[in-house]
This record gives C-alpha cells, structure tokens and sequence, in this order.
C-alpha cells in the first residue's frame, strides 16, 4: 500500500513537472509575436540591472558578474560591468567600442560575432523584427510564469560554438526578461534582467567611450 | 684581425650563464624540489580577470584554472561577455585542445599559450642546481621540457618564475598580493615579442 502511495504521489509530481512548461499552439504563438510587436513598437529606451551566470559544468559555481544594461532605439546597446570588476561594451552602428577599465579600444576578438548576433536578437525583440530572423529554427513555449522561445542557429559556424540562444519574455509585457547562451557543450550564459525601467530619458553621450 | 678578440670577448659574455650574469653564487641545498603551490587546491574554481597587451593591442577577458587532480588542470579562457575563446586540458605530459575559436587556432599561438599555462600550473619542479644572491631571493634552476626556468623564493615562498636562456631573461611570471597559497595577481612577460598577460583574481 505505501508503494503503491509513494508510486502515485511519484507521478503526480512528474506530471506536474511536466506541466510547467508546454508547448504553444499556433494560435497561441501568433498571439505571443503580436504582443511583442506591440510591446516594441512603444519602446524607445530601455535601462536595466544585469546578472550574468558564467557556467562551465566543471565548476564548482557559476562566474557572477553584474551590470547595467542601457538601449536606445533603433540600435545602440550598452552592457557596462559593474561588478566584480569595471568593464564596458557598446555596440553602436555596427561599431564595438571596449572600456576595460580605463583601457579603451574597439578590438573586437571574433568571437564577438556572437554576441553580436545575441545582441542582433534582443535588439531584434525590441524592434518587433524577431522572428523574421531566418538565421534560426525557432521554437516557442509557455510557462505560468514566462514564455520562451528557443533559436538554433542554421549556420554551422555559429553552430559550433553556440548551440541555443534562449529568450525568456514575461507574460505581461512580454519583454525580454532572461537570455541564455548555450554551447554545445551544455555550458552556458546567462543573464538575468531586474529593475527594468522603460522609456526613461537616455541621452546618448551613455553609448559613448 | 684586432677586432677578434673584441668579437670573442664579446660572444662569452653573450653566451654567459644567467647565473655568472646576475652574479649568482651557488649554494648547497637538500631542497630537491620547487613548488608552485598556486594552483594546487582542488576545492577552489580559480578566477582571474584577465587584461592582455600586445603591442599597441589590448583586451581582456576571464582566465579559469581548475584542479582535478595530480598534474591534471583544466584552463579555459573566455571573453567578459561569457563567449569561450579556449579551453585547454593539462594531464600530466599530455595537452588537450577542449576548445579554441579557430581565429585563434594558430599554431605559433597554441604553443605560446601551452607553454605559459604549464609552468603556471605546474606544481613540483625538480631542482637542478640552487643559487643565491646576498640579501636576494634564492634561486632554484628547474628545467620544464627543454627550457631552463628560475624558481626565486624568498622566504620559502615562490614570487617569481625566470625562463631565460643563456644569460637572457626570455619571460617572466610575477606572484603577488599572495593569501596563503593563493597569488591574487600574476603579470607574465614575454620580453622578445612585447606580450603581457595581467591576472587579478575576482
């Protein structure tokens, strides 16, 4: 009798695991993209806290860095470290320019195309042009708490180093509140969005180094 | 002709051991072998950040070292913004490529960096021959492959590792701010090509 309780009460838990998160019907993800359509087309700026988790499975934690992140329609974007060290980068017109502590440059190592490209996406999302991205196989789920939308990149270079790019929007707005950068090594990246505030006043001397 | 000498004289002191060089005297020691305890606990996830120059370049990025094991360390190298630019695997004379952007999947480069990574993480050296300099560190000749390296300690504690060759300095590895068995900052200094690797653990 207690193994048959243990059994049911076991199922009952994986099902509800299982519920957490499904699937979007089609009717349901074409709701989804006309609600960041919409969300977007309001947004002119954008400034946030960021935390971003370094994990690398032969760690014993994740790397923590934190900072803030600034937009400005159409296309510029700051991601400025904080914290454990100061380090800033500014994508602006096809432009990177670094501020590694008071050492400024606009190298770019190459593999920075990818974050160009994450960059490119969360830029897209904001833009509303998202999912007319045919750089990637995209797949849409839902949760009570978020939805999520996976892109697998088609191009095999970038499939090399990046398996998945993973947004996590929230229900209400739907706007990006989590991205996540998968290797194909499972390893990943990823930052969390807090303290949100849109469309306050952001001069651009911010997206300058 | 009369330049010959000159030429000569010239060429020894080239050629002249980097002890006679600097003025070393040899001393006697039973210590057989220099330790570099800096990578040596398994239980920490080592985490530098990490500022190269090279030349009028400069960038960064997070250095990752971690132990699994008797000469067994993973080094992995990413840019701030998470994207891995290396990962390599040192088990006791074999070297792993786990990973490497192919930008930087150069050969002259690879070797650089898997020379560097090895003596930073190597942890026991045999000694070949002991040196010290009145009121300096001591100094421990080590051979790593077939380079010669300086161990100089002070205090029974490692602060600097010397690759040279004759009399010259080639690269250095500088230790500081040092907590126990942890160097909270390295510089690395290759003289012949003007690299610098700066560490500041995070």
């Amino acid at each position: 009798m207690r193994k048959l309780l243990f059994l049911i009460v076991l199922i009952a838990h994986t099902s509800l695991l299982f519920a957490q998160e499904s699937t979007m019907s089609d009717p349901e993800i074409t709701s989804f993209k006309a609600m960041v359509n919409k969300t977007s087309k309001t947004m002119i700026t954008i400034q946030s806290n960021f935390t971003q988790y370094k994990h690398m499975d032969f760690l014993s934690n994740d790397i923590t860095t934190k900072g803030k992140m600034a937009f400005k329609a159409p296309d510029m974007v700051k991601w400025e470290y904080t914290d454990p060290f100061k380090y800033s980068i500014i994508f602006k017109e096809d432009q990177l320019l670094i501020n590694d502590s008071g050492t400024k440059s606009n190298m770019d190592l190459g593999n920075n195309m990818l974050f160009k490209k994450l960059n490119q996406l969360i830029v897209n999302s904001i833009k509303g042009n998202l999912f007319q991205d045919s750089d990637f196989t995209m797949s849409y789920f839902k949760d009570p708490k978020y939805f999520k939308v996976i892109f697998i990149p088609k191009d095999e270079k970038i499939k090399a180093y990046i398996a998945s790019f993973i947004l996590f929007f929230n229900k209400e707005q739907a706007d990006v509140m989590e991205v996540k950068m998968v290797e194909p090594t499972n390893d990943y990246t990823r930052i969390v969005f807090t303290d949100r505030q849109i469309n306050k006043p952001l001069d651009n001397e911010v997206f300058t180094n | 002709m009369k330049y010959l000498p000159i030429s000569l004289t010239f060429l020894l002191f080239a050629c002249a051991s980097f002890p006679k060089k600097y003025n070393l005297g040899r001393i006697d020691s039973d210590v057989a072998i220099a330790v570099n305890p800096y990578f040596s606990d398994i239980s920490m996830d080592y985490i530098y950040k990490a500022k190269i120059n090279f030349g009028e370049k400069s960038f960064g990025g997070i250095f990752v070292v971690k132990k699994f094991g008797p000469e067994h360390h993973r080094v992995v190298f990413t840019t701030e913004l998470g994207n891995k630019l290396f990962d390599f695997s040192f088990i006791k004379n074999e070297f792993r490529i786990n990973f490497i952007l192919s930008e930087m999947n150069k050969k002259i480069l690879i070797s650089l960096l898997k020379k560097d990574f090895f003596v930073l993480t190597h942890e026991n050296a045999n000694i070949l021959n002991h040196y010290q300099k009145i009121g300096d560190s001591t100094y421990f000749e080590t051979k790593i492959g077939n380079n010669t390296y300086f161990y100089l300690t002070t205090d029974e504690r490692l602060h600097k590792i010397l690759e040279t060759k004759g009399s010259k300095v080639k690269s250095d590895y500088i230790f500081t701010e040092l907590e126990n068995d942890h160097a909270r900052e390295i510089k690395i200094q290759h003289k012949n090509i003007g690299l610098t690797i700066d560490l500041k653990a995070i």
